[in-house]
């Protein structure tokens, strides 16, 4: 009898603790490396490590996108997409854990050609073995259902959908509507149809793909951050040189971090806010363990 | 089989000369290109002629092309019979066609009334050459329909073969890279007017029926324009009758033996009937220059050339005012009048285009302007950092400008319909416009406005606006607005097309990448 009614208590009180269990995993998951230096790649392998180094994530043969931002015709040091000495570091890691494929990608704004070339991506890339940048294929794109608040499907791109493991790697920027753009606006890169149709709504739009398409890896680019004039800038003095990396496994925490490096708070950002208030990931500073490497 | 003649080799060496170059025209992964099919329009004399009688003056870019007329003074018309595309297109199709005889309008003096009209034309303002140019002609069809139709076809089985093997299609990959980056162009584009060029060159063909190069003999005014020139040199072929005794140059001839006298005017210098004289009688050589014109470019054709070149000129004027409003021209272009005297109509910008913002003209800009290049930015934009259409336009119409010249060429102004756009007139976010806005200080920016929404509550919402000093009228944002149909923003022609001035040096920040490890 006592031991039925052990269980009992113990049953009803954990509908009762539901929520606060929740936090305190929540607030143990989140751990957030931030490293420094001026070698970029080394600086991003070190990031790595404090999260248990790439074989955490990356099995071998496993296929592994690695998703930066190349959305624009601009040369690395506008700050305008991610540093090409970053993804380079990140590919080689995957490969070094035995990953079978690396495919990095995006869906560019300006004309593909311009932006792979012009990020310096592609030539830093090339000829490297099992390792594949190929511009969007439009056929690629998969209808996936979100049933999210404001968007019921979206279009989305085949080969992140099949990838084994996504390794999110936007790089810190301002952007005029949603003030920063960091990793949770990085999955535009693998919508496909009119996706300047969701800015309507973006903040909530945003949290519908990310709550079902979630990156293993969310790895922030703050090498050098455009601190205003997003998201394309163009004029050096819009950028500002951190040297720094910031890597997370929850893509919230990450962006919550980076938003700090702009002088603002986590909650400023409707996009970090509303991840957070539906559950995506902890945005407050305190709750996440931050290691610095 | 003909038998293989040096012409010949010339001719195939030039047809794949300008196949290879038409396909290099297209962005290669560096800001200049190494090679466009510009070349043959430079060195092609109706261009030249007519583009200069045009502007009236002297433009150094078509020097070959007065090169080239200089030397048919010299070796006839060895231009259509050694080096141009079409002529060799005709060439290799014209054996499998049956002959039915010369079509008697053609015949006589057509084609004077055709180049003279056009050259008078040109001299009066409105310079039309390129329209009937084989040269164009033949880019034109190549551009418009052709090119994009092998795209399509291939890009469609490539994409139903994802469809049917899905990811291991993967392993074909690097072979359709090598078409996709080579061979078909970057997307897939319609143009207008890609029926009416088809159905020019297919009229060319079917012209075969009636006679070898029917075209080149009886139309094509760059062949009119090099024979008149022809006709007053030295050179000569000897003997200038058919043989009594044989006579079998008239069936090796392609265009000049219909009568018992060699018309010098339309021999293509194929040297054929030298190459199959079975007497070894048949000579080409310099003698004494003749300086007679034909008798069927009289002084008849010539008055009539000087009419027709004003009614040309002057009837074919007429420009809709509300159609002009979004005429816009390609970057560099400031004056309409000049761009339209200079412009080739080849449509090379068209295909080099990065973005596929160029269409030609059909009657928006006014009967001259027909195939001109006309920005539609709902279509594609004018991008940032890119300069191709001033590095392959043959004549400068579009001016070759560097990066940071060219950034600031305005092709027109931007500006908001308030009672389409989203944080106007649904009182909803958007903004798609600023962010993709080039300009390194947006000259598209926005405000946050404190509105009542139409569900009663106050809602905060980041309004548009357009810095003219700042636009060039590239056109992303109207490209990019994410309403259907009708843009909310709009770039609309300006009279005063003054570059921007340049971004003020400020301070110049330092360099965030130097000292960085790469």
């Amino acid at each position: 009898m006592e031991r039925r009614k052990f269980l009992k208590v113990l049953g009803l009180s954990s509908l009762f603790l539901h929520g606060w269990l929740k936090e305190l995993f929540a607030a143990q998951g989140a751990t957030v490396a931030v490293a420094q230096g001026g070698d970029h790649a080394a600086t991003t392998r070190k990031a790595l490590a404090a999260l248990g180094g790439m074989q955490r994530f990356v099995k071998p043969g496993q296929t592994v996108v690695v998703k930066p931002n190349i959305g624009w015709d601009r040369t690395p040091e506008y700050a305008a997409t991610t540093n090409p000495a970053v993804v380079k570091a990140l590919v080689e890691e995957c490969l070094k854990a035995g990953a079978k494929r690396v495919k990095v990608f995006d869906r560019t704004c300006n004309d593909p050609r311009r932006c792979y070339t012009s990020s310096g991506i592609e030539a830093t890339l090339k000829g490297m073995r099992n390792v594949e940048v190929k511009q969007i294929e439009e056929e690629r794109f998969k209808k996936v259902a979100l049933n999210g608040k404001v968007l019921k499907d979206a279009e989305l791109y085949g080969e992140a959908l099949s990838a084994d493991v996504y390794i999110n790697v936007p790089v810190a920027k301002h952007h005029g509507l949603s003030r920063l753009t960091l990793g949770m606006k990085n999955v535009m890169g693998i919508m496909g149809g009119n996706r300047g149709a969701i800015h309507r709504n973006l903040d909530q739009a945003l949290a519908d793909v990310n709550a079902v398409f979630r990156p293993q890896l969310t790895v922030i680019d703050a090498t050098r951050i455009l601190v205003a004039h997003g998201p394309q800038g163009g004029s050096l003095a819009d950028v500002k040189v951190l040297n720094q990396i910031i890597a997370s496994t929850d893509m919230v925490a990450a962006d919550a971090y980076a938003t700090t490096l702009f002088g603002l708070k986590p909650a400023d950002i409707a996009v970090t806010r509303t991840a957070y208030q539906r559950g995506l990931g902890e945005m407050r500073l305190d709750r996440m363990r931050i290691v610095r490497a | 089989m003909r038998k293989t003649t040096s012409a010949r080799i010339a001719q195939l060496c030039f047809l794949a000369l300008f196949l290879v170059l038409f396909l290099m025209t297209e962005y290669q992964g560096s800001d200049r290109i190494v090679a466009a099919v510009n070349g043959f329009f430079r060195a092609d004399p109706l261009v030249a002629a007519s583009t200069m009688l045009a502007v009236k003056g002297y433009v150094p870019l078509l020097l070959p092309g007065l090169v080239v007329l200089f030397l048919a003074l010299f070796l006839g018309r060895f231009f259509c019979g050694w080096i141009c595309p079409l002529g060799t297109l005709l060439d290799l199709v014209t054996g499998r066609i049956k002959k039915a005889g010369a079509l008697p309008p053609l015949t006589g003096g057509a084609k004077y009334w055709l180049l003279f009209p056009l050259l008078f034309a040109s001299l009066f303002g409105v310079n039309l050459a390129g329209l009937l140019d084989p040269i164009a002609l033949l880019l034109r069809a190549l551009t418009f329909f052709f090119h994009p139709l092998a795209g399509d076809a291939v890009r469609g089985v490539w994409r139903s073969l994802y469809g049917v093997i899905g990811e291991r299609r993967d392993l074909l990959d690097p072979g359709y890279r090598l078409v996709r980056d080579y061979l078909i162009p970057f997307r897939e584009t319609l143009y207008p007017l890609a029926f009416f060029s088809a159905l020019l060159f297919f009229l060319i063909l079917f012209l075969e029926r009636y006679e070898t190069r029917a075209w080149c003999r009886r139309l094509c005014p760059l062949g009119t324009l090099l024979g008149l020139v022809a006709r007053l040199g030295p050179l000569r072929r000897v003997p200038e009758k058919l043989c009594p005794d044989c006579r079998a140059c008239r069936e090796h001839c392609p265009t000049s033996f219909d009568r018992e006298l060699l018309q010098s005017e339309e021999c293509i210098l194929c040297m054929e009937c030298e190459a199959r004289c079975p007497a070894r009688r048949i000579r080409f050589r310099f003698g004494r220059p003749r300086l007679d014109f034909p008798a069927s470019a009289g002084r008849r054709v010539f008055l009539g050339g000087i009419l027709g070149g004003v009614v040309l000129a002057k009837s074919f004027r007429f420009r809709a005012p509300e159609a002009q409003a979004k005429l816009l021209r390609p970057p560099g272009v400031r004056d309409e009048e000049v761009f339209l005297k200079k412009c080739v109509r080849c449509g090379e910008c068209m295909k080099v285009c990065l973005r596929s913002a160029l269409y030609p003209a059909f009657l928006q800009a006014g009967p001259e302007a027909l195939y001109t290049p006309l920005v539609i930015p709902r279509l594609g934009y004018c991008e940032y950092n890119c300069t191709l259409c001033g590095q392959v336009c043959p004549s400068g119409a579009i001016p070759d400008l560097q990066p940071e010249e060219k950034r600031r060429e305005v092709i027109g102004k931007a500006v908001f319909d308030k009672n389409h756009c989203l944080p106007f007139a649904k009182r909803t976010d958007c903004i798609v416009c600023e962010e993709h806005c080039p300009v390194p200080g947006k000259a598209i920016r926005s405000e946050a406005v404190t509105l009542t929404g139409f569900d009663g509550k106050p809602v905060t919402v980041q309004q548009p606006y357009v810095v003219d000093e700042l636009c060039n009228g590239c056109g992303i944002c109207e490209n990019v607005c994410p309403l259907e149909g009708k843009a909310a923003i709009e770039v609309f022609r300006v009279k005063d097309r003054t570059p921007l001035s340049a971004p003020s040096r400020d301070a110049s920040p330092p360099d965030p990448y130097a000292g960085v490890k790469g």
